[in-house]
C-alpha cells in the first residue's frame, strides 16, 4: 500500500504535466470561462431586459442561480478536459517509446496505472478547486447550504474520477493518443447523450401510461439509464431534473464507482500485456 | 545466465520463434544475427518479459520468465531498438526516476545515479534537460539508465542504430568493459563489423530457428573452420590447374586470368602449406592473402541472398 503513495510515477507525471505550458494556460482559460458564465447568469437573473425577474429578487435566488450555473458549467468543461488528460497518458509513453522502460522496470501494472490516474485526476481537481471562490459567492448570496456545496464537489469528483479511469482504459487499449482520446470522448458522449435519449423515450412511454402519477416523477427503473449519465447525480441532488421526489443520486454514485473499478481492472490487465504493442 | 530451450512464439502474422535454443554464460558477449523478421526482437522481448513465450523454456539468471517475471526484470537490463527518453526531464531526474522504479534504496540509490552520470559522461551537466542531448548522448544516457540496478544480463536490441561512428566506437568499448566486469550480454545488430569486434560468439537466426553458431574469429558453425586464400601469380594463367586438381577439398570462389580465390578447410597452417605447395611447383606468386572468413562472409553463406 505504501508503494501506492510513494509511487515514483506520481512525481514523474506531475513534474512533466506542470512543465507544460497548458499547466497555467488551462486554469486561466477555465476560470475565464466560469467567470464569464457566472456574470452572464447573474445579469440574466437580475436584468429584466435579459429575461430576468421583473419583481423584487431575493439574494437567495441569485445565490442559487450562481451555484447551479457554476456546478453545471464546471462539470461540462471538466468532462471535456478529462479525456484529454487521461486518454493520452499511456499512449504518449507508447508514442515516445518510453513504455518499454516502464514495463521492464520493477513498477507493477497497478503502480503505473495509479501514477497516471492520480496525476490526471489531480490536475482536474486543481481546476475544480480553483473555482471554489466562485462557488462560495453563492454562499455569500444565500440560498445554498455548505452541505450542498460539499455534495456537489464530491459528486463531481466521483464522476470525473470514473471518466478518468475510462480514459486510462482507452489509453491502455490503443497505440495512438488521437485514437484513445476519440474513444474516450465517444464514451463520454454515449454516457451523456445516449442515456438521456433512452431515458426520454422510457419516460414518455411511462407518462402516457401513468398520467395520474406525473407529479411524483418517474420510478427508479425508468430513471435507471440516467444513473450512468454524468449530469444525473447533480440533477438528482438539486431537484432540477424533473424527477419529482424520487431521485436516486446514491445509485448513480454506486454505478460510477463500479464503472471506475471495472475500467481500472481492465486497464491494469491491458498494461500487463502491453508488450505486443511496443 | 540465459537458458533458452525449444522456444516457440507464433504471432497471427506467422513470424516469431520456432524452437529456438540458446545458452549464454556469464562471461559471454553473444551477437544475434539474422535477416529482418528472423525473430531476434521477439527473443529479446521474451527474455525481458515484455512478451510471454508460447512454449519452451526461457530462463534468465536462473529465473523463469513466465513464473518469475519480476525476478527476471531485477536481473536484466533491456535496451530496445528505438528507446525513447523523457525529453522534458532533467538528466538527473530521469536517472532518479528509474532508480526509484527499480526500488534502489539509499545510499545505493545515490551511488548508482552518480555512477550512471559518470558512466554516461554526463556528470558535469546533470541539470540539463534530456531534450538538449544529441542522439549519441541520449543513447549513452539510456545505457547508463539500463545499468542503474546492476543487472547481471544485458539485452540490447540494435543499440547502435542511428549512432555516428564515434558514438559506435564508444558504445563498443562500453560493452567490452561491461563484459569484462562479468555482465552477460546478448546483442542483436545488423552492423556485423561491430559484432565481430566485440562478440565472443555469434548466433545466426532465421525464421525463428537456429541456423548456425560460431565463435568470432573462427569459421562458421562447424568443427572444421575454413580460410579464404587470394592468390595472384606471373606466367601462364593455367599454371595452377594441375595443382588444384590434386586438392579436392578446396572450394574455388573466383578464378579469372591470374587471380584465384579459394576456400581451404583449416586455418593459417593449412594456408601456409598451400602456399608452400605453390612455390614448390614453381609458380611465381606475386600476391598471397590468407584470411579466415569474416562475419560478413559467414552471414552471406548462412543467408545467401535472403532479405526481407
Amino acid at each position: 500500500m505504501s508503494r501506492l503513495i510513494t509511487n515514483p510515477m506520481i512525481l514523474k507525471e506531475l513534474r512533466q504535466r506542470l512543465r507544460e505550458s497548458r499547466a497555467w494556460l488551462l486554469p486561466t482559460l477555465y476560470l475565464l470561462v466560469l467567470a464569464g458564465t457566472v456574470s452572464f447568469a447573474y445579469y440574466a437573473a437580475t436584468d429584466p431586459d435579459m429575461g430576468g425577474s421583473r419583481g423584487e429578487l431575493q439574494g437567495a435566488e441569485i445565490g442559487e442561480v450562481i451555484f447551479l450555473t457554476v456546478v453545471f458549467t464546471q462539470l461540462v468543461v471538466l468532462l471535456l478536459m478529462a479525456p484529454v488528460f487521461s486518454a493520452g497518458s499511456l499512449t504518449i509513453e507508447k508514442e515516445q517509446r518510453t513504455f518499454a522502460g516502464l514495463l521492464t522496470s520493477l513498477l507493477t501494472a497497478p503502480q503505473i496505472w495509479w501514477g497516471k490516474f492520480v496525476a490526471a485526476l489531480l490536475y482536474l481537481l486543481l481546476l475544480l478547486f480553483s473555482a471554489l471562490p466562485l462557488l462560495t459567492l453563492a454562499l455569500a448570496f444565500g440560498g445554498v447550504e455548505p452541505r450542498e456545496l460539499l455534495e456537489a464537489v464530491a459528486s463531481t469528483v466521483l464522476v470525473l474520477a470514473s471518466i478518468s479511469t475510462v480514459g486510462l482504459w482507452c489509453s491502455s487499449m490503443f497505440r495512438r493518443s488521437v485514437h484513445s482520446t476519440a474513444a474516450a470522448y465517444g464514451f463520454v458522449l454515449v454516457l451523456s447523450i445516449l442515456t438521456a435519449v433512452v431515458y426520454a423515450f422510457l419516460d414518455a412511454h411511462w407518462e402516457s401510461n401513468n398520467i395520474a402519477m406525473r407529479g411524483e416523477g418517474p420510478p427508479a427503473h425508468i430513471q435507471a439509464p440516467l444513473f450512468l449519465n454524468p449530469f444525473y447525480p447533480l440533477l438528482a441532488l438539486f431537484g432540477s431534473g424533473g424527477f419529482g421526489q424520487s431521485s436516486y443520486p446514491a445509485s448513480s454514485w454506486l454505478l460510477f464507482t463500479a464503472l471506475g473499478c471495472l475500467a481500472a481492472a481492465f486497464a491494469m490487465r491491458r498494461i500487463q500485456r502491453s508488450g505486443d504493442q511496443l | 545466465m540465459i537458458e533458452v530451450e525449444s522456444l516457440r512464439k507464433i504471432f497471427r502474422g506467422g513470424r516469431g520463434l520456432d524452437g529456438f535454443s540458446l545458452h549464454l554464460e556469464s562471461n559471454e558477449l553473444v551477437g544475434l544475427v539474422g535477416p529482418n523478421g528472423a525473430g531476434k526482437t521477439t527473443l529479446i522481448k521474451i527474455l525481458s518479459t515484455l512478451l510471454p513465450p508460447g512454449s519452451g523454456v526461457a530462463r534468465v539468471a536462473g529465473r523463469d520468465v513466465r513464473s518469475d517475471p519480476r525476478g527476471v526484470r531485477a536481473s536484466v537490463g533491456y535496451l530496445p531498438d528505438v528507446a525513447g527518453v523523457y525529453q522534458d526531464m532533467r538528466i538527473r531526474e530521469f536517472l532518479e526516476f528509474f532508480a526509484d522504479a527499480f526500488r534502489l534504496k539509499e545510499p545505493n540509490r545515490s551511488a548508482s545515479i552518480e555512477r550512471a552520470l559518470t558512466r554516461s559522461g554526463l556528470a558535469d551537466r546533470p541539470e540539463d534537460f534530456v531534450e538538449h542531448l544529441s542522439l549519441g548522448w541520449k543513447q549513452r544516457l539510456l545505457l547508463a539508465k539500463t545499468l542503474l540496478h546492476d543487472p547481471q544480463v544485458l539485452l540490447l536490441d540494435e543499440p547502435a542504430t542511428g549512432l555516428d561512428p564515434l558514438a559506435r566506437i564508444t558504445l563498443r568499448e562500453q560493452l567490452k568493459q561491461l563484459n569484462n566486469e562479468g555482465v552477460a550480454i546478448l546483442i542483436s545488430s545488423h552492423i556485423l563489423s561491430d559484432l565481430e569486434d566485440i562478440c565472443t560468439r555469434i548466433v545466426f537466426i532465421a525464421e525463428g530457428k537456429n541456423i548456425a553458431e560460431a565463435p568470432t574469429g573462427a569459421a562458421e558453425g562447424s568443427s572444421t573452420p575454413t580460410i579464404r586464400c587470394e592468390t595472384e601469380w606471373e606466367g601462364s594463367a593455367s599454371a595452377m590447374d594441375p595443382l588444384l586438381k590434386g586438392m579436392p577439398d578446396i572450394r574455388i570462389l573466383e578464378k579469372r586470368d591470374r587471380l584465384l580465390i579459394i576456400e581451404l578447410p583449416g586455418g593459417s597452417r593449412e594456408a601456409s602449406a598451400f602456399l608452400e605447395k605453390l612455390l614448390a611447383a614453381g609458380v611465381v606468386i606475386t600476391h598471397f592473402d590468407a584470411r579466415g572468413l569474416n562475419l560478413e562472409d559467414r552471414y552471406r553463406r548462412a543467408f545467401g541472398g535472403q532479405t526481407r
